[in-house]
């Protein structure tokens, strides 16, 4: 564990370096962990390529992992609060967030967007889930469709 | 992960030598953005990891979302780690009274409200039955319902799937005095239970035969099979030294000690990957007791529950098998059937009172300090026919049981279906499992 003063380069996939306090990611991200653990990040030469993940969605991350660093001991409902409001964002930008959690590993976060996503179609009729899900191509032959339309009327 | 990598830097617009061009292709990119659909954008395992979180109940329904989604869900891998994963198991009772009338009850809605008008639904049993006393309840294990049918056959059935099984236990008649072989009542244990290390369902049934020889026969369901565990018997058994009624947890089946004559108020456990048995304490405070001690499982413990002077006394078995962990709850407020958690220390129960011989059926809710919060007053047609009676629930061998739905198989059905795919592969391609799973409704 390095000290709370020392940061560390993230690198977008738009080449935008970010600077973050390494004790912000460590305690968050699995993979950045063990890069610091293992030694294989060179403080004065090393930014973190991280390819897949653009700009903006580095952003929310970075700014997820801080406020959880420094918030950890509000009250739950409080960073529920904020939590929900940190979502607050269309589903395109939430499949980003997912896709980055899951690439830097951080799991709190992992969960926050697997639950989000699940209360977004928890209940839902499936005409609604396939708008809210953009799902335009459901691969069914029309005669499946038709044919679970009329099994499971109540389901649309 | 490189893979990812890949297939999404792919998607990113390459490098334009116009400013105008970038801009227009950004634009075309944010259409393109907009309209994509989770297909398109995340991988399988992260589509999977979100719907192995969603609760079973709305799964079913999640299967007509997309053809993807279809045979996600219904992959028997699936049904495995949903069972494992599940962040909320989602407890249904099932009852069936005399008349072979048998209704669902899910537990976890009956209080909210507005959900509770669809929280009881009458439920069609595997089998026609014949005639009254056809079909009785006997215990649970992963979603499974085990069923006694008369005269002599044991039913496993998923109620979410549909999926059953009939095997018959004429073996056990033909040893025994027919007209004492009264199943589920006159077997002296009888349980079912899960082995992981054989991916197989086991039925335990102990029994004694017309020459007062005890037998241990136990029924793999994978095999289709009885096989003789006679050696296994702990001597002497007795024949009312436990409640027949065993139930399963941590790869064993627990029966409780209930007569006073058993000195030790032991519970007994048989492991069902090493078939042996043994015995743990209830503890101590137990055996002031004046009145049988019966097993339940609450939060995925081990719990006991014992009625003095009107009230009902309960002790959870916080870690298994560790007798220091047994903790005291106690409801003050009259004799109940604790059934399971709700919300992880909420205690629902069958709640009896007032105490007369028939009564009208009511679920309630205590929280931990056994204080009463919620009570549920049935007033569903569904449930008119099913009645307290003092000798009916309370009693082992009952009318009811509480499972945990889920979408798994019995081991010989993943092998039929297989088979019964690559047979008719060429004909429809993907038969629509819906269909089997629409016992939701």
């Amino acid at each position: 564990m390095g000290s709370p003063l020392k940061k560390i380069m993230l690198c977008s996939s738009e080449k935008e370096i970010f600077s973050v306090e390494e004790q912000v990611m460590v305690q968050h991200s699995v993979i950045i962990n063990n890069m610091i653990e293992d030694g294989s990040y060179n403080y004065e030469e090393s930014k973190i390529p991280l390819d897949c993940v653009d700009s903006k969605t580095l952003k929310k991350v970075i700014d997820y992992c801080t406020y959880h660093t420094h918030h950890h001991n509000d009250n739950q409902e409080d960073l529920e609060a904020w939590d929900a409001q940190f979502l607050n964002v269309d589903s395109n930008g939430l499949y980003d967030l997912l896709m980055a959690a899951n690439y830097l590993e951080i799991r709190n976060l992992l969960d926050l967007i697997y639950r989000t996503i699940k209360n977004m179609i928890k209940g839902k009729k499936i005409d609604e889930i396939r708008r809210i899900l953009n799902i335009k191509d459901h691969g069914f032959t029309p005669e499946e469709e038709e044919q679970n339309r009329k099994e499971y009327p109540h389901f649309y | 992960m490189d893979k990812k990598k890949q297939e999404h830097t792919g998607n990113k617009p390459k490098q334009q030598s116009t400013m105008e061009k970038k801009k227009k292709k950004q634009h075309q990119q944010n259409e393109n953005h907009k309209s994509k659909s989770i297909h398109d954008t995340l991988p399988l395992e992260l589509i999977h990891r979100i719907l192995l979180r969603v609760p079973l109940r709305h799964l079913v329904r999640l299967k007509c979302v997309s053809k993807l989604w279809h045979s996600l869900i219904s992959d028997p891998g699936f049904a495995e780690s949903h069972v494992h994963l599940s962040a909320a198991p989602t407890h249904v009772c099932l009852l069936i009274n005399d008349y072979s009338k048998a209704c669902s009850v899910d537990i976890d809605t009956i209080f909210h409200g507005y959900k509770h008008a669809t929280a009881v639904k009458e439920v069609s049993l595997p089998f026609k039955m014949k005639k009254h006393y056809d079909f009785e309840v006997m215990c649970s294990c992963r979603g499974f319902v085990l069923l006694h049918r008369a005269p002599h056959f044991f039913v496993v059935w998923n109620p979410v799937t549909g999926s059953s099984k009939i095997v018959s236990y004429s073996h056990i008649v033909s040893r025994s005095h027919r007209k004492w072989c009264l199943f589920p009542r006159s077997a002296i244990l009888y349980g079912f239970g899960y082995d992981a290390s054989q991916d197989d369902y086991l039925v335990v049934v102990a029994s004694r035969d017309k020459n007062g020889q005890d037998h241990f026969d136990c029924l793999s369901l994978r095999t289709n099979s009885w096989i003789n565990l006679n050696s296994a018997l702990p001597k002497p058994l007795g024949v009312r030294n436990w409640e027949s009624c065993g139930f399963f947890l941590n790869g064993a089946i627990h029966w409780s000690s209930c007569t006073l004559g058993v000195k030790d108020y032991s519970i007994l456990i048989f492991d069902l990957k090493e078939k042996s048995f043994s015995t743990i304490f209830m503890p101590e405070q137990v055996m002031c007791y004046l009145k049988p001690t019966r097993l339940a499982l609450l939060g995925g413990c081990l719990a006991l529950y014992s009625y003095e002077y009107g009230k009902t006394n309960i002790w959870v078995m916080k870690e298994y098998k560790v007798h220091s962990s047994w903790t005291f709850y106690q409801i003050s407020r009259g004799e109940c059937v604790p059934l399971c958690l709700s919300n992880g220390s909420d205690i629902v129960a069958l709640d009896p009172a007032p105490i007369s011989t028939y009564t009208d059926l009511r679920f309630v809710e205590y929280n931990a300090r056994g204080e009463l919060r919620r009570i549920n007053y049935f007033d569903y047609p569904h449930l008119q026919h099913f009645k307290y009676s003092s000798h009916g629930l309370s009693n082992s061998g009952t009318n009811y049981t509480v499972y945990t739905e889920s979408l798994v198989s019995l081991p010989s059905d993943i092998k039929d279906k297989d088979r019964d795919k690559g047979q008719e592969e060429e004909k429809r391609p993907s038969e629509s499992e819906g269909c089997q799973t629409g016992k939701e409704n």
